[in-house]
């Protein structure tokens, strides 16, 4: 398999996810993944831009495939599940419906562009265990993560809807922990494995958002997991980055670092925890890497 | 004889226990077989509810090892299998009130469904006598919605519902409304789709639960996105949920991108990031997760990006 992939990074590693840029790069770059950014993509809408109006959502996410195939990789990667969804969803509405391609080539063609089908989305998660495979991966470790107890949160939108997303059963994924499992980690099972984090509707819904995200902070942290891992920088962003204000007014401590995948990954592959921006996370992650070494 | 675990949370209407249950495990049953034996063989006390067998009438719900399933439909080795286990959980369903074991009240979720106005207020050219004429295109409009055979299982497996104290509306009601509101033959949109909208349409979670479990494959997620829409088009623009969309969607025609430090003003409004958002900016700011200073460039090619705007309206204008 040709580890040459079109790379959307989406909004989020642009701005506040940063580090996910950063341990995604430095990761793809110690396997021997070459990663290149479509250049002009734009937001995917972020599984909003349909409520205001879902045409525009097709074109603009019509678009940004477009610029993948116009680099003539097989498949485009991104390390957000909202950003795979919202540019699968496109791709499948548009594939399936003739006359649908056809509107939105009219739209394209007056940008200069072309929508034709030929490139796949995927999930880093997705390329790691289909193209790269676990075996390849379990001889890049060099630095097994021996007795560090790990809670896969998998986010939405990496597993629903399945007629769209379809990589494994959503109401057993194991792809996560299959990764975890093979950097020398334990893996934890926990009550909010699959839950939702909220971030879609961290504004309207801010009440109960807040009490998910301390469920969801609670619940891996008393099945004596060390971290919460995800693959999905919108969990991340809610998981951490929210985490001070819902344990606001709360006697039992919450408190549980969030990684990245590509983090992790990082850490097993011996890559520096500054290079994958360990730093940049509002709940502190430097005590786990402490224990861990 | 290979052996089958199953362990039912039991309730009598004031105390709830687990009570573990042993039968003979064949091949090819599905889970409501397995209810059966277990009634029929074990414990004459147990109380749940099916009826058609065949995936129709929606009275057979249950939650098995976390996930809501229709009984009669779903293979004991496809959950065997799945879970990788000899024993299996059955629960009710989450977010009704339990009448007895795996029995759930319908009730007070009918009474909640009044809500939006559930059955269709006729347009003027319906008569008694004659009926509604309806054509292909119209029909095709509701005809996925019109599968729902109220079993739950969107209910079940909301997120929204597992946090909410229950003003939230559950998705087969959200359904209902769209289902009303898009009718050819129903004359008062604004009566099914307001309600949803005054019941806190805009804190679905968008985390798909009930799309990807619904038996019938109604794509709920859809519709609660087109009621959105249409209560956005019926003047319900001022709303954190509106505004936050349309943030999304004036962000990528002006830069391409989002702009995340204005977004919870936009959102919000100033005087309320003023005032509940500093905490949070603050910290964001220390770890150097958003930085106001920083510039944002347009990406390449936004010339083009806002063509497609423009021909998105131009053809919405011909289509509508």
């Amino acid at each position: 398999m040709n580890l040459k992939y079109g790379f959307f990074p989406g909004c989020t590693l642009k701005s506040a996810e940063k580090e996910l840029m950063m341990s995604t790069m430095e990761v793809a770059r110690a396997l021997g993944i070459e990663l290149i950014e479509l250049d002009g993509w734009t937001c995917c809408g972020a599984s909003h831009i349909q409520d205001y109006d879902e045409f525009t959502a097709t074109l603009v996410n019509a678009r940004n495939i477009a610029l993948g195939e116009k680099l003539g990789v097989e498949k485009i990667v991104t390390v957000c599940n909202t950003c795979t969804l919202m540019l699968r969803t496109a791709k499948k509405k548009i594939d399936e419906d003739g006359e649908l391609k056809e509107k939105v080539n009219t739209g394209l063609e007056r940008a200069g562009m072309q929508y034709k089908g030929t490139a796949e989305v995927t999930h880093l998660l997705w390329v790691l265990l289909e193209d790269y495979g676990l075996e390849r991966l379990k001889e890049k470790v060099v630095r097994p993560l021996n007795g560090l107890k790990v809670a896969n949160f998998y986010g939405c939108h990496i597993l629903m809807p399945p007629n769209v997303m379809g990589f494994e059963n959503p109401k057993n994924p194991q792809s996560m922990e299959l990764i975890a499992e093979a950097l020398g980690a334990e893996t934890v099972n926990f009550d909010q494995r699959l839950a939702c984090c909220g971030f879609h509707a961290v504004f309207p819904a801010e009440k109960e958002v807040n009490k998910l995200t301390r469920i969801n902070c609670l619940s891996p942290k008393e099945a004596g997991a060390d971290c919460l891992v995800t693959p999905c920088p919108l969990c991340q962003m809610q998981l951490d980055a929210y985490q001070p204000g819902a344990q606001k007014g709360l006697d039992q401590d919450i408190t549980i670092p969030v990684l990245h995948l590509p983090q992790l990954i990082g850490l097993a592959l011996g890559i520096d925890p500054d290079k994958l921006g360990i730093q940049r996370h509002v709940v502190d992650v430097i005590p786990m890497l402490r224990a861990l070494a | 004889m290979k052996k089958l675990k199953i362990t039912i949370k039991r309730y009598d209407g004031q105390k709830s226990w687990n009570q573990d249950y042993e039968i003979d495990y064949e091949k090819g049953r599905t889970v409501l077989w397995s209810l059966t034996m277990i009634r029929e063989k074990l414990d004459s006390t147990l109380v749940f509810s099916s009826a058609c067998q065949h995936g129709i009438c929606g009275s057979c719900a249950i939650k098995i090892n976390g996930k809501t399933v229709l009984v009669c439909q779903t293979p004991l080795d496809s959950m065997l299998n799945l879970f990788k286990t000899d024993r299996l959980i059955y629960e009710p369903m989450s977010h009704f009130e339990v009448i007895r074991d795996l029995a759930v009240a319908w009730e007070p979720k009918m009474e909640k469904m009044k809500k939006v106005n559930p059955w269709l207020i006729p347009i003027e050219a319906g008569t008694k006598e004659n009926g509604f004429l309806q054509g292909a295109d119209d029909f095709q409009k509701i005809s996925s919605a019109t599968d729902c055979i109220l079993c739950g299982i969107c209910t079940s497996e909301c997120n929204q519902l597992e946090v909410n104290d229950g003003t939230f509306l559950d998705p087969f009601i959200f359904n209902k409304a769209y289902r009303f509101a898009v009718d050819s033959r129903d004359c008062a949109s604004e009566d099914h789709v307001h309600p949803a909208y005054e019941n806190e349409l805009w804190k679905c979670l968008h985390c798909m639960q009930c799309v990807s479990n619904c038996p019938k494959h109604i794509d709920l997620t859809g519709e609660i996105s087109a009621l959105r829409n249409m209560s956005m088009k019926m003047g319900e623009t001022k709303n954190q949920g509106a505004r936050h969309a349309r943030a999304f969607y004036e962000d990528t025609w002006k830069k391409g991108q989002l702009n995340e430090t204005m977004l919870p003003i936009k959102t919000d409004g100033l005087l309320k990031t003023a005032a509940t958002k500093v905490p949070f900016a603050l910290r964001m700011m220390k770890t150097g997760k958003i930085n106001p200073l920083e510039l944002q460039k347009p990406v390449n090619g936004i010339k083009g990006v806002r063509e497609l705007y423009d021909y998105a309206k131009e053809v919405e204008k011909s289509e509508s």
